[in-house]
This record gives C-alpha cells, sequence and structure tokens, in this order.
C-alpha cells in the first residue's frame, strides 16, 4: 500500500473521515464479476431447467462462463482487504448479522456447485478423453473420472437427474451470490444513494442482462474464431432475454430513483446536485441512455422487423456490449457514486482512479480479463461446442 | 447405483464433514465467550500504557509550580497540554517548553467567532506587537490581576495635605521639573496602590518610602482623589529627548495595560499621558535593573534598549492630554 | 419387474455397505466434535471465568455503564482534544484520519447557508502549518458572523451499532461495559464498518490495516482515568463517566440538562449526549 494517502477533493461539508474513498474500483468490479457468473448461469439454467432448447449452443459454453468468471470472483476482494491472510475469519466465525459474512459460503457452495454440474454435463466427453489419450492431459481426464467409465443409459439418466437438481438448486445460490451483495448496500442506512428496499432487485436483474449479453458476445466470437455460422435461433433467444430482462432492470432503477426523489429525504437535494452534475454523464448518458435505452430500442427495432442474419448478428453483439458496458456503469455509479455523497447530506467527494496500484484501473481491467483468458483455456480442455461434443444434457 | 455416483457422494459427505468442523478446530482462543468476538481483545487493549499521565503525575516533584498553576486562571488546563504527554519523563523523555508562546497560546485565546465570550480572547494583532505573551502573562498563572485599589478619599481634605507635596510635584500636581512625575490627572486607584506600596515598603525609594511612611491609610485616600480630579496638562517645548515617532511604535505594546498614548486602561495602572520624559527614562532604566520592583514591568522592560526607553519617554511626554479617561 | 441380476445385487449391497460405512465415520467425526474432545475454549485459569472480575482483576466490566457528553455551549474549538487523542492512541499523523475531530458551524449575516469546516479543510491545514498540528484559521475573523459554535465528534459508542452488525467477522463488538471496541488481529479489513457507520466515526488505518475508530481510551478508563480528550479539554466541554453512579458527572449532566444525541431517527442509540448543539448539526 503506498505511503502517502490518497485524499480525495471536496465541495461542501464532509466528514473528516470522509475524505478517503475506502471502496474502489475493485469493489466496483466484484459484484460485476459475481453478476456475470449468476447471468451466465441464468442462460446454462435457461436450457436444463425450462427447456428453451435454441439456447443448447451457448449451454455449455455459459456453465464455462460462469466457471471462470467465479473462480476470479475471490480476486478483487482479497486485494482489497487489509490482512487477506485472514480472510477466512468470516467463514470461521461468521457474523451472521453481516450481510458480508454470507460471502464465504455462497461462494464456496457455488464454486462447488459450478463445477459439479460441469462434470456431470462433460462426463461422456471427459471419460471418451481418458480412453483415448494417455499423455499428462491425459491423466488428469483419468483423475477426473474418478475411475468410472460408465456411460451406460442408466448412469446417463442418472447424470441428467442431477444436472436437473444442479441446475434447480443453482438458480437461488447464484440469486443469493449475487443478490447479498445488493442486500449490502440496500441495507446500508448510512448513505441516502445505496439504501434501498429495491437494490438486491436491482443488481439481480442487472447482473443476468449482464450475464446473458457477455454469452451473446462470447458465443458470437467464439463462432467468428472458428469460422463457423452464428445459429440465429440461439442468438435471437439469447436476444429475447436481454430484450426482457432490460426492460424489468429499467423499471426497477427507475422507480428505486424515483422512490428516493419523492420521498425527499434529508439529504436529497446534495443528491440532486450530484446526479445532475457530476454524475450527470455517467448516470444518464452513459449507463441509461447510452448503455440501456440504445439497446433495448435497437433490440426492439430488431425484434419488431423481424431482422435476421448479418444484420441480426451485429445488431445483437452490438447491443451486448453496450449492455456490459452499462451494467458495469451501474456497479460504478452505486459502489463510488455512493461514496463521492457525503454522509452528511452536505457535501461532495471526488473519487481518484489511479492507474497502477493495486486497486487501480490496470488492476481492474486485469481481474475482469483474467477469466477470459481461464475460458480460453477451458474452452480447450472442455469443449463446448454442440458440434464437436457427444451430445449430452 | 454408478461408480461414479458413490465415489461422488462420499467425496461430498467428506468436505461437508470438514465444512463442520473445521470452524471449531480454526476458531480462535477465547472466541464466542461473551460473543461473537474474541474475549481477549479486551484486556488487550485494556493493557496498553496511557500516554497523558494527568496532573497528578508531575505534583511529586514540580511544587512550586503547582501551587501558582493551582491557584490561578489555567488550573483547568494540564501540564501536558502546554508540555506533551509526559509518559517516559523523566527518565526517558524531557518535557519541552514551549518555543512559540504566541503559536501556542493563541490557539485557545485569539479571539475568533464561535467561542464563547467567557473565552478570555485577544485579538493577535492589537495586543501585544507581537511580543511573546510571557513578557506579561505568566503561564502557571496568566490572570493580571492587580488589584484596583478602593478609592474613597476627599479630594477637599487631600488638597490640604497636598501642600507637602508641592515642593516636587508642584502645585496642581503640575512638576517643576523633568526628574520627578506629574501626579495631575493621574489614576487615585494607581497612586491608592503605589502610595501604600511605599508605606508598606512592597515599593522602595529613597525620597518616597519616609514620606509614605508619615501617612496615613486616609490620608492616601484623600491625596489619592485630589490629584486624581486635578487636570493633565500637556508638556510644552524642551528638546525632545528622543525620537517621538520611534517611540509611537515602541508604545504600541504598552496600550494593552497603559491606553492609548498612554492615557489610560485598567485604573490600576498609571496613567503615561504627557507624563515628564527625564522621569519616565529614570523609572524605565529602574525596571529594567530591578530596582524598581514589578514582575510585568520587569518582563517589558527587559528587552527595551537606552534608545528605546529615551524614545518611548519622549513619545509619551509628547503626547496630548485631550481624551484622556 | 424382472428379478434383478446377481452383479446388479451384489453392486447394490456393496454401495450400501459403502454409504453405511461413510455415514459411520461422519457421525463419529460429528461425535467427536459436540462432545469436545477437540480443543475447548475456556480455560480456568483464564481471567472471566467462572464470574470472576472480568478484562482483570482490578476492573470489572459488568459494573460499569460508560457514556459520554459533550457541552457543545463551552468548547472554543482549540482542539487540543484532537492533537492529544492522536499521541495517546497512536492514529495515523495526517488531517484526514481522525478518532475525535471538531466542527465549525458559522453563520454570515445576510446567507442562508450555514458554513461548516473542520480539520481536514486545506484553509485550517494551512493554518496549522501541517497535516500533524491542528488550528482553525480564523476565517471569520472580518467577516459579519451572525451566529458561530463548535461541536467536538467522536464515535458514539452506539447501543445497537451499525458497524457491529455489519462486521463481517466479528471484529468490532460492543463490550459489557458499553465500548465499541475493534479487535486490530482479527479484523480482516474489508472497511464494511466504516462504511455502515452514520456518523463518519470510523476509518481504516493504512499503517495496520484494520479498521480503526475511538476508544473512549478503553487503555485509561480501565484505570480509573478519563479519556485523553477530555482530560485535555481546557474548558470542560467534554465529560465521560459511569451511568452506574447516579451522581457522577455525566449522570448528572444527563439528568439536569436537555440532552440530545445525533441521527436519533437511525436507531443506532448513540451514547455520547449533547447539549447546545443546533438544527443542522447531523
Amino acid at each position: 500500500m503506498d505511503a502517502i494517502l490518497h485524499f480525495a477533493p471536496y465541495t461542501g461539508w464532509v466528514y473528516p473521515n470522509e475524505t478517503i474513498v475506502e471502496w474502489s474500483v475493485l469493489i466496483a468490479v466484484y459484484p460485476y464479476l459475481t453478476g456475470l457468473v449468476a447471468g451466465a448461469f441464468t442462460v446454462s439454467s435457461l436450457y436444463q431447467v425450462f427447456g428453451f432448447e435454441r439456447l443448447r449452443p451457448v449451454a455449455h459454453l455459459a456453465l464455462l462462463t460462469s466457471l471462470s468468471f467465479m473462480i476470479f470472483v475471490p480476486t478483487p476482494l482479497l486485494l482489497h482487504l487489509g490482512h487477506p491472510e485472514r480472510a477466512f475469519n468470516s467463514t470461521i466465525t461468521p457474523h451472521l448479522t453481516s450481510a458480508m459474512a454470507m460471502f464465504g459460503f455462497f461462494a464456496s457452495f457455488y464454486v462447488c456447485l459450478l463445477i459439479l454440474e460441469g462434470w456431470f454435463a462433460y462426463r461422456p466427453y471427459i471419460v471418451h478423453q481418458a480412453q483415448q489419450r494417455s499423455d499428462l492431459l491425459g491423466k488428469i481426464y483419468k483423475l477426473l473420472t474418478l475411475g468410472s467409465y460408465d456411460v451406460s443409459e442408466h448412469a446417463m439418466r442418472i447424470d441428467r437427474k442431477w444436472i436437473f437438481a444442479l441446475a434447480v438448486i443453482g438458480i437461488p445460490a447464484a440469486h443469493g451470490l449475487h443478490g447479498y451483495v445488493g442486500f449490502m448496500y440496500g441495507s446500508v442506512k448510512a448513505r441516502e444513494w445505496w439504501s434501498s428496499d429495491l437494490m438486491a432487485v436491482i443488481f439481480l436483474f442487472s447482473a443476468i442482462i449482464s450475464g446473458v449479453s457477455l454469452l451473446a458476445v462470447l458465443y458470437v466470437a467464439s463462432c467468428k474464431l472458428r469460422n463457423l455460422a452464428v445459429d440465429l435461433a440461439c442468438l435471437k433467444g439469447l436476444a429475447y432475454t436481454i430484450w426482457g430482462f432490460i426492460m424489468v432492470a429499467l423499471v426497477l432503477e427507475g422507480l428505486e430513483f424515483a422512490n428516493m426523489v419523492y420521498k425527499g429525504h434529508d439529504g436529497i437535494d446534495m443528491i440532486m446536485h450530484y446526479v445532475t452534475g457530476p454524475l450527470l454523464v455517467p448516470y444518464f448518458v452513459l449507463q441509461f441512455a447510452v448503455g440501456a435505452i440504445t439497446p433495448f430500442l435497437w433490440l426492439s427495432y430488431m425484434i419488431w422487423r423481424g431482422t435476421t442474419g448479418r444484420a441480426l448478428v451485429i445488431g445483437v453483439t452490438v447491443s451486448a456490449c453496450l449492455v456490459l458496458f452499462s451494467v458495469f456503469m451501474m456497479r460504478w455509479n452505486v459502489v463510488i457514486g455512493g461514496q463521492e455523497i457525503s454522509k452528511t447530506g452536505k457535501g461532495l467527494l471526488s473519487y481518484h482512479l489511479y492507474f497502477w496500484g493495486k486497486e487501480g484501473a490496470l488492476m481492474a481491467i486485469l481481474v475482469t480479463l483474467a477469466p477470459l483468458a481461464l475460458l480460453f483455456g477451458l474452452t480447450k480442455f472442455l469443449p463446448p461446442w454442440a458440434e464437436t461434443t457427444d451430445a449430452h444434457g | 447405483m454408478p461408480k461414479h455416483i458413490v465415489r461422488l457422494v462420499l467425496i461430498i459427505a467428506a468436505a461437508l464433514v470438514v465444512a463442520a468442523i473445521a470452524p471449531r478446530i480454526l476458531k480462535v482462543d477465547s472466541f464466542y465467550r461473551f460473543g461473537h468476538y474474541r474475549a481477549n481483545a479486551v484486556p488487550e487493549i485494556a493493557a496498553r500504557e496511557p500516554v497523558y499521565q494527568t496532573p497528578r503525575y508531575c505534583y511529586g516533584c514540580h511544587t512550586e509550580r503547582r501551587a501558582q498553576w493551582s491557584a490561578g486562571s489555567h488550573k483547568t488546563v494540564i501540564c501536558e497540554v502546554c508540555h506533551g504527554p509526559a509518559q517516559g519523563h523523566p527518565q526517558d523523555v524531557k518535557m519541552t517548553i514551549p518555543a512559540d508562546a504566541v503559536k501556542l497560546c493563541t490557539q485557545c485565546h485569539e479571539a475568533m467567532p464561535g467561542r464563547p465570550k467567557t473565552q478570555p480572547q485577544i485579538q493577535v494583532a492589537e495586543h501585544s506587537g507581537g511580543q511573546q505573551c510571557t513578557v506579561c502573562h505568566n503561564p502557571h498563572s496568566p490572570k493580571i490581576t492587580v488589584a484596583t485599589a478602593k478609592v474613597s478619599g476627599n479630594a477637599a481634605t487631600g488638597k490640604q495635605r497636598a501642600a507637602a507635596c508641592s515642593s516636587c510635584h508642584g502645585d496642581a500636581g503640575i512638576s517643576p521639573n523633568d526628574t520627578w512625575p506629574n501626579l495631575a490627572g493621574q489614576s487615585a486607584s494607581y497612586l491608592v496602590r503605589i502610595l501604600t506600596a511605599y508605606k508598606t515598603g512592597d515599593q522602595t525609594d529613597p525620597i518616597m518610602t519616609p514620606l509614605a511612611q508619615g501617612l496615613s491609610a486616609a490620608d492616601i485616600q484623600n491625596l489619592a482623589a485630589y490629584f486624581a480630579g486635578e487636570s493633565c496638562k500637556s508638556e510644552t517645548a524642551g528638546k525632545p529627548v528622543g525620537d517621538a515617532a520611534a517611540g509611537a511604535a515602541v508604545a504600541k505594546n504598552c496600550t494593552a495595560c497603559h491606553g492609548e498614548g498612554g492615557r489610560g486602561g485598567n485604573p490600576a495602572w498609571p496613567k503615561l499621558v504627557a507624563q515628564k520624559p527625564g522621569y519616565l527614562m529614570n523609572v524605565l532604566k529602574a525596571f529594567r535593573a530591578g530596582l524598581r520592583k514589578d514582575p510585568m514591568m520587569a518582563g517589558v522592560s527587559r528587552g527595551l534598549s537606552d534608545t528605546d526607553i529615551a524614545n518611548l519617554a519622549a513619545y509619551y511626554a509628547a503626547q496630548s492630554c485631550q481624551n484622556t479617561k | 419387474m424382472t428379478e434383478e441380476s446377481k452383479p446388479t445385487l451384489n453392486a447394490r449391497r456393496a454401495f450400501l455397505a459403502k454409504l453405511g460405512g461413510a455415514a459411520t465415520c461422519a457421525g463419529a467425526a460429528m461425535g467427536a466434535a459436540t462432545l469436545g474432545i477437540l480443543p475447548n475454549a475456556t480455560a480456568k485459569s483464564e481471567p472471566g471465568a467462572d464470574g470472576a472480575s472480568f478484562p482483570n482483576e482490578n476492573y470489572d466490566w459488568s459494573k460499569h455503564e460508560w457514556a459520554f457528553g459533550v457541552d457543545a455551549t463551552k468548547c472554543i474549538g482549540c482542539l487540543r482534544c484532537v492533537e492529544a487523542c492522536k499521541r495517546e492512541n497512536d492514529v495515523p499523523q495526517n488531517a484526514h484520519q481522525f478518532r475525535t475531530w471538531v466542527e465549525r458551524y458559522v453563520h454570515l449575516e445576510g446567507d442562508d447557508e450555514v458554513h461548516i469546516d473542520s480539520q481536514q479543510d486545506p484553509v485550517n491545514i494551512e493554518a496549522s502549518g501541517s497535516e500533524k498540528t491542528f488550528r482553525f484559521a480564523n476565517r471569520y475573523k472580518d467577516a459579519k458572523v451572525y451566529k458561530a459554535f463548535f461541536v467536538p465528534k467522536l464515535c458514539n459508542h452506539c447501543t445497537h451499532p451499525s458497524c457491529v452488525q455489519v462486521c463481517p467477522t466479528g471484529a468490532t463488538f460492543r463490550t459489557k461495559d458499553g465500548v465499541v471496541l475493534v479487535d486490530e488481529t482479527y479484523c480482516i479489513g474489508c472497511r464494511y464498518c466504516v462504511q455502515a457507520c452514520p456518523y463518519g466515526a470510523r476509518f481504516f488505518n493504512e499503517e495496520k490495516h484494520v479498521a480503526d475508530k475511538c476508544t473512549w481510551c478503553y487503555h485509561r478508563i480501565t484505570k480509573g482515568l478519563q479519556p485523553a480528550c477530555v482530560e485535555v479539554c481546557p474548558v470542560g466541554a467534554r465529560m465521560f463517566g459511569d451511568r452506574e453512579d447516579k451522581q457522577s458527572p455525566i449522570s448528572l449532566f444527563i439528568r439536569n440538562n436537555r440532552v440530545q444525541v445525533l441521527k436519533a431517527e437511525m436507531g443506532n442509540a448513540p451514547n455520547v449526549y449533547y447539549v447546545g448543539i443546533d438544527k443542522e448539526v447531523n
């Protein structure tokens, strides 16, 4: 940690201890990652549980994506903690009144669930590879078989039951994993910008659109890399999902803001000043106009016109990218924005994003991209492509 | 049941058992004893050594200071406020005597909006001309209390008695020469105090001492009343003994007690307006040398050079009697 | 249903046997844990065992209920309390992290807006000369001041502290004598408590990498001393004492004055009682 403390400049009146903004960009990245995990898992569940057959081409990719991001979820937290070596204190002696104490349980449970579901989904492939290969990778595959090469119809049936059960359990688990973060913010009565009953739900719905958008982008990218045609039905399915959930997310966020303004608690003047001032661009322009309304309108248009082919691919990809951007801005506007509004209700601070450093922009970018690198590796180890894998639920 | 399911279930069961037992094994000592925290943290925190020792700690050695301080107006200000914490003193730490009194004292005593009126406050720029506070104020008993003597004399009776004083102090209290001071218009309370001081021996002067010893308390009161009622007269001509303009600059430091132009402030202290310059010079030199006793004047005059004294005398001598209190 | 073939039957039996074995192991482990064969918490010789005086033999926390009082009508804004606290408690030497601080409220004639400043204000830092000493700049001395006063602030040691509620590990807690403390060997430095405190009383200590805040000088009060800030205040604007003692200065202060607390609507039930604050103090 730097010897020199970085004090935030401020206007108006703020408590002296507030001049150091404690939760950095990494704390905005963390819910972004768990959101992607939850959202990607939603795609997988739409196929596994709700039977959206059209999403089959991305089902396994969704699982791997969810897992890749899940592995990196603790990273921003560990980088932020004052004593990362004591991180397990919250799991050994979890303080049950604290929403944050839930992290250890949700995270461990969820990573196990993902590994388990992925294992079941890939079992035939693993067994096949274990039987074919004799190199180092072959040994790893052999280990993963747990010594069983049973891919009989009976075993497959049992496997499918497990996958279904895990997918069903995974839905509330994912909601818990990501929802608790939203609850954490929503329950902080000290900050008017955070304190809201709707916060957990807003986080969840924006998580879903981010995860589905991520899948859309990854799917299109993977098709391009493999020189294959994009399954338009699948892409359309993803587009419908994004479109539907954007509506809900927008309604929820709109409601939350409207409630805050309407109730007008002490400090609302400063919030309005902030939202129409320093946060005008990040909030109304980037998060909403560019990142949510635009893709919503574009998707609406494509759905209305029945767009297909290349135009659909481009439209959905760009919309998905905008949504990904918008959801990150939402995390930023909540986490950083909340800290820029003083608890006094009479002042504003300004967070400086440093490029270097343990909690700087570079680290944030690396932490966000690292799961993609892992995913790339995983797709080589456990190919998710419907065309190449043995057909298995 | 397929083998892999069995093995998987075993692995999961083992993991659950570990997860259930691990917190109990890994939990630190004393956690949960009184609540959801490590109980031993409390005595650890309580065991920290205090840094500030409180005045009691100083009493053992610093008895004289203690006596002054506990009887004075700073008795609510503990020693360590100005001298820093006493932990480790005297073995390892030498206590500091603050160098810049102005910086230190004005932290509490600078006149500032928001400070309650009960707090003694000064306009720093106008108070002492930049002099250190300790020149006039004893930091351990800083309130300057010169008892303002009661004035209850009869001026007419005093006038009769004053006939004996005129050979030195002139008729109507205007001195005929440069050596002895004008008394006309002087603060009655001051006159009572100084005559009483001469009488009791608190102040000594070869001429005034025997004279004052011959006065009764009533005489002193009457004389004071008489001279106070007489009119101050502006000093005329004579070659100035020094540079009055330069003296004005130095005199800024004197206004706090003697008033603007020496026209009077607190009645306990003498007016200097239109006073004989020769007298003023002698008196200041006497204060400086410690021959004339006054702790405050001793401090004030310590830094004055002969030129300063001459300039001051010239300045006050040249002041007009108008607007005198 | 056809009769089961022998291999399947054997497999079933083998499975059941394995399951039984696993269950027994699990059961035994659970039983061991419950019986406390594994290391237990309280040893007989430790303080606090069997109702003995805790945290030490000279001070019993169950006999005290501490509270703090601030008479803001007396505060002169000299900031000795801020300096003393920093020295007493090793608080980081800067003008942005405090266990206690003083705020100045100034109303100027003809101006609706109240001007509030404290030790982190650059003008005040300039006036003091460094970030290690503290002073209010006399910035309003030539202005027409309608109303002005000083308000000392510190941790309120709430009865229902938000910070304790949100701590994921149990590193911050409330003692039996009513003091909220931080266990610096257990805190993981997540800073959730810093976010949750409505009063801005907590900060992150960059030297120790843990959360930090006013402790009411626990190490002093358990020795019969006053907190450092109370000790050095030259005008008696701060007071501290035991509510168990009905004649203590703090009990009388609360009894004889119309006292108020900060942000009462938060529901934290703070234990720092104020006299003489104004409507915009929060």
